[in-house]
């Protein structure tokens, strides 16, 4: 809008041709996201980081002669249902609008029988005083106690004298000690005791199930089976040389490739049948015999493991003799537990005094911090409500991992057939819909399927191998008809390739229509013959026929792959657009020099398409990590006594179920017994998984943004 | 270049307009007229031979009939307005039509005596004997070392020995040694466009081609670049038989032992560049090579 062009010409451009209503309209849309967007973000990471702030114990004192000690949280103003009289003896009783305020305090004191939080109207309060020996206690079970620390007691005596802050604190840090031996025992030598007593019994069962299905079955010599097994070898190479020597000059290639494919099915339909390590099963007096070596191995353990109870028994009893006496502002005690109301509590239920009324700045600053150690590398407690959250990061992060090792490979690979080898036609542009589709089935549905397939079929036949397994005979005519229908398939899809630069005669399209079919009737009868082989008997047969499912229950593999399932779709569409956005040039430049498909694929195409591919991976972790419906069908619990990942064998234990933040934030929020003690961790374990998510980005983003350094076309 | 047309314009002016595009005509018409060539190709051995060579995309045929040899140790610049078919026939010599859907041919070339389209010839052996250069410099995002051996890594070529002398050995070939020598390591992204085509120059020859074919190698380059690149065809010419696309004349005028012009898809004219550019037989020839006509 030059003054001088509007004032030559004696026109003016009308604004709604520079657009500028438009122009403001899109900058109002995108202040409106970025203020929620910033509301969002700075609601969680207020309400997140003040949880652990230490809050002033005040003493309240109501005219009804009634006194106690709170935390207070919030103050507003309320309509109350019956008018009140008066203003109150507080100046700050009402607001500047003459309404009445109350106060919500958080009294804990659970186990005296009494709501952990209280409203207050501040009207009916004589006097608020903030004493300095006022504590908050945070203690092992039933959750805050606020009151007041009277004196320590040995063997139920008084101990005499000053009682001051660090009296107090050296009592709790030997208690530490000795719970921190306790622990090292349970988790120990006790843990590893029970796992060789739960590895003698299975062994045993193994063995029992083994003597029960093989009765009355002989095996062959261990010569003759070697035998065999190395004739069927050498046969299966024969053939696979001939053939290779068959096949001419222009399909050598392909033949071979057959060749191989055919040994190594051949090697494992061999190694799951002939095998020639198979053990006879036990006949019913060494079973016997067996079994009493067991017995006798697992009594000196089960005495051993006596022994060490009693050792952590001793340890309590020393513990018991360390009591404080606490009293609430009515002056009642703090009780032991629910079973002995008259003994004061063990120093030892005590995990943290806050002293916020005395102290300065740096103490609380000390105990803020603290407590976030404690929340991002302790485990939880008291129903989850309390403690840490170390297991649910844990088991978050290793989800989201196993997700991206299980779905960047099949993603990536599916796009890159999709994209670079599938003949573009009605049955591509099917699969593609389909795959864009499945983005918007809703996730809970993958919940359902993942339980169904992935635990309940999947993780039944990884345990006990196939419910209904067939006749030998009958079997091996299912492996030859899937031989045949491969070996068909094969060869139908080489036949259908035309010489480049020729037409597809007719013949040619019949064969390439129909070799869809045979590889689909080549697949099912594999399939069936997996499920229905007499060979395999399932790796965990001794713990299911307890009733304790080791795969064929809810775990963080199943999990993991139903979220992969679920973000397949992303990483095949940025794949595939990646995959696309590959210059044509380098493609030709590559063929030009003489590569393959194969080889211009993997050193020109996939690396170009890099980036591209770990944006799809980014937005998929990012989905996954924050994914909840699904997981609660598959895996993840309230509580998971342990990690899936640990320093004994076999380190990755895929089957255990696992916590997951999202998960964690609705039972906090909505599952727990005291949902408003837990408001505020709903808050900072929102923070951190928002912080994780974040993290995923921020380092997915670095690395994309260096690989698209690297590839940066100057120049021409 | 105006002292060629100061030559030639006289004749054409003297012949008779209705006349002078007889062929012109004829090919609009669809007709596929015998190709005038001369005598002087005739007598050198071809090393690639185009025997009545025939294209199709889908219904639409770009080549006719299309009969040439590449003398050997020469270079054959192909030249002819837009949409002639040059740089298809350019790629069709190494197969690259194959990879478009829909191409279909008839007729066959042989390379030294082999044949490139017939049954049971292996593509991707073929390509690696030939060398090829694009209109637009294609180094792959790798290392310039990277991008130079890539002909001899896929086909398996470990060594590093090997590699390090090829690589010296095409680079110096194509006259960018001296510049990238101490930056082997380095992105190819990063040179300059002259460079880059000179990298990819150095990239077809380093498994030393039977044939270089270079489809408009100055197109994309400013003309210091082109200078650059012409005097680096004019080397590698005393070395390989080079097959060049070009629809700047003065550069096949410059370069080339042998030009072939082309129009709709139909050869033209065939013979020595000078005989093309100051005598050609046919006044169709001489209006495109004047600038008259295209």
């Amino acid at each position: 809008m030059s003054g001088r062009a509007a004032q030559s010409s004696g026109r003016r451009t009308p604004l709604s041709a520079h657009g500028a209503p438009g122009v403001w309209l899109l900058a109002l849309a995108l202040a409106i996201a970025l203020l929620m967007i910033v509301l969002l973000v700075g609601a969680i990471g207020l309400r997140g980081l003040s949880t652990f702030w230490p809050r002033p114990v005040e003493l309240v004192t109501l005219k009804s002669g009634e006194r106690l000690y709170g935390l207070p949280q919030r103050t507003e103003a309320f309509t109350p249902p019956v008018p009140i009289e008066g203003v109150g003896d507080l100046a700050s009783a009402i607001d500047a609008e003459g309404r009445p305020l109350r106060r919500l305090y958080r009294v804990g004191n659970r186990d005296l029988g009494q709501e952990a939080f209280r409203w207050i109207p501040l009207v009916e309060a004589a006097s608020i005083e903030r004493p300095s020996d006022a504590v908050a206690i945070e203690r092992r079970e039933w959750g805050l106690f606020v009151g007041r620390i009277e004196a320590l007691t040995e063997d139920g005596e008084r101990i005499e004298g000053e009682l001051g802050s660090d009296e107090v604190d050296e009592a709790i840090r030997r208690a530490d000690e000795r719970l921190g031996e306790i622990e090292a025992l349970q988790g120990g030598e006790l843990a590893s005791l029970d796992r060789e007593l739960e590895s003698l019994r299975l062994g045993l069962r193994a063995q029992e199930i083994r003597s029960e299905r093989l009765e009355g079955v002989e095996l062959a010599r261990p010569l003759v089976r070697w035998g065999r097994w190395c004739g069927l070898l050498a046969g299966v190479v024969l053939v696979g040389c001939f053939a290779a020597r068959a096949g001419g000059v222009g399909r050598g290639r392909a033949i071979r490739a057959m060749g191989l494919w055919c040994l190594a099915g051949l090697l494992l339909v061999g190694v799951l049948t002939e095998h020639p390590w198979a053990r006879n099963a036990l006949d019913a007096p060494a079973l016997a015999a067996r079994q009493a070596v067991v017995g006798e191995r697992r009594a000196a353990l089960e005495a051993e493991y006596e022994g060490l109870l009693a050792r952590i028994d001793r340890i309590r009893a020393e513990d018991a003799r360390f009591g404080v006496i606490v009293r609430d502002a009515e002056g009642r005690l703090a009780p032991r537990s629910a079973a002995s109301p008259d003994e004061p509590m063990l120093v030892s239920q005590i995990v943290r005094v806050v002293r916020s009324n005395e102290g300065g700045l740096d103490d609380r600053a000390r105990v803020y911090l603290a407590r976030w150690a404690e929340f991002l590398a302790d485990e939880p407690r008291a129903s989850n409500t309390e403690g840490g959250i170390w297991p649910v990061i844990f088991g978050t992060v290793v989800l989201t991992l196993l997700l991206a090792v299980a779905v960047a490979p099949l993603g990536v690979v599916a796009a890159v057939y999709l994209r670079e080898y599938a003949r573009q036609g009605v049955l591509t542009s099917l699969v593609r819909i389909s795959v864009n589709n499945l983005a918007g089935v809703p996730s809970i549905v993958y919940g359902v399927f993942g339980l169904g397939f992935f635990c309940y079929t999947l993780g039944r036949y990884v345990d006990t191998g196939p419910s209904a397994p067939m006749q030998a005979l009958p079997w091996w005519f299912l492996i030859g008809g899937a031989a045949v229908a491969v070996f068909g398939a094969l060869a139908l899809s080489v036949a259908a390739r035309p010489a480049p630069g020729r037409d597809r005669s007719a013949g040619m399209r019949l064969a390439g229509g129909v070799v869809g079919l045979v590889w689909l009737a080549a697949v099912g009868l594999l399939l069936a013959a997996a499920a229905t082989t007499p060979y395999f008997h399932g790796f965990f047969k001794a713990r299911a026929s307890e009733g304790t499912p080791t795969f064929g229950t809810r775990g963080i593999l199943w999990a993991s792959l139903t979220l992969a399932l679920l973000t397949l779709p992303v990483v095949i569409v940025a794949t595939e657009e990646a995959i696309s956005a590959v210059p044509r040039s380098m493609r030709e430049g590559s063929f030009g020099c003489g590569a393959s498909r194969w080889q211009t694929i993997w050193r020109i195409v996939l690396p170009g398409a890099g980036p591209g591919i770990l944006t799809g991976m980014i937005l998929a972790m990012a989905r996954g990590a924050g994914e909840v419906a699904p997981l609660m069908l598959v895996g993840a619990v309230k509580l998971a006594p342990e990690l899936p990942l640990s320093g004994e064998f076999p380190f990755v234990h895929a089957d255990r179920s696992f916590m997951h933040l999202g998960f964690h934030i609705y039972d906090l929020g909505f599952q727990s017994p005291d949902a408003q003690a837990a408001e505020g961790l709903v808050w900072s374990a929102t923070l951190v998984l928002v912080m994780i998510v974040f993290a995923l980005n921020l380092s997915a983003f670095v690395l994309r943004g260096r690989l698209r350094a690297k590839l940066r076309t100057s120049a021409v | 270049m105006s002292q060629v047309s100061a030559v030639t314009s006289n004749r054409a002016a003297a012949s008779d307009p209705a006349e002078r595009y007889r062929l012109i005509e004829e090919i609009r018409r669809g007709g596929v007229p015998t190709a005038e060539i001369h005598d002087e190709v005739r007598r050198h051995e071809p090393v690639l031979e185009v025997q009545a060579f025939r294209l199709w995309y889908g219904g639409a045929q770009a080549l006719f009939d299309v009969s040439m040899g590449a003398p050997r140790g020469k270079v054959t610049a192909i030249i002819g307005p837009s949409g002639c078919g040059k740089s298809t026939l350019l790629r069709s010599v190494n197969r690259l039509n194959d990879l478009i859907d829909g191409v279909r041919v008839e007729g066959d070339m042989t390379l030294n005596g082999a044949s490139i389209y017939g049954p049971g010839v292996d593509v991707i052996d073929l390509r690696k004997r030939l060398g090829m250069v694009f209109q637009k410099p294609n180094p792959f995002p790798m290392s310039i070392f990277e991008n130079v051996v890539y002909p001899l890594r896929i086909d398996g070529e470990r060594r590093r020995s090997v590699l390090q002398e090829a690589c010296e050995r095409a680079l110096t070939g194509a006259a960018i040694w001296n510049e990238v020598k101490d930056r082997l390591k380095e992105s190819a992204l990063g040179l300059s466009g002259g460079q880059q085509q000179r990298l990819c120059i150095a990239r077809a020859i380093v498994a030393d081609p039977e044939v270089l074919l270079l489809d408009e190698p100055c197109s994309a380059l400013d003309p210091i670049a082109t200078l650059r690149v012409e005097e680096l065809i004019a080397e590698i010419s005393q070395r390989y038989t080079v097959l060049i696309v070009t629809h700047n004349m003065q550069q096949a005028a410059r370069v080339s032992d042998f030009t072939a012009f082309m129009y709709l898809g139909r050869l033209v004219e065939f013979g020595p560049t000078s005989a093309i550019f100051q005598n050609p037989r046919l006044a169709e020839t001489e209006e495109y090579v004047t600038g008259r006509f295209g």
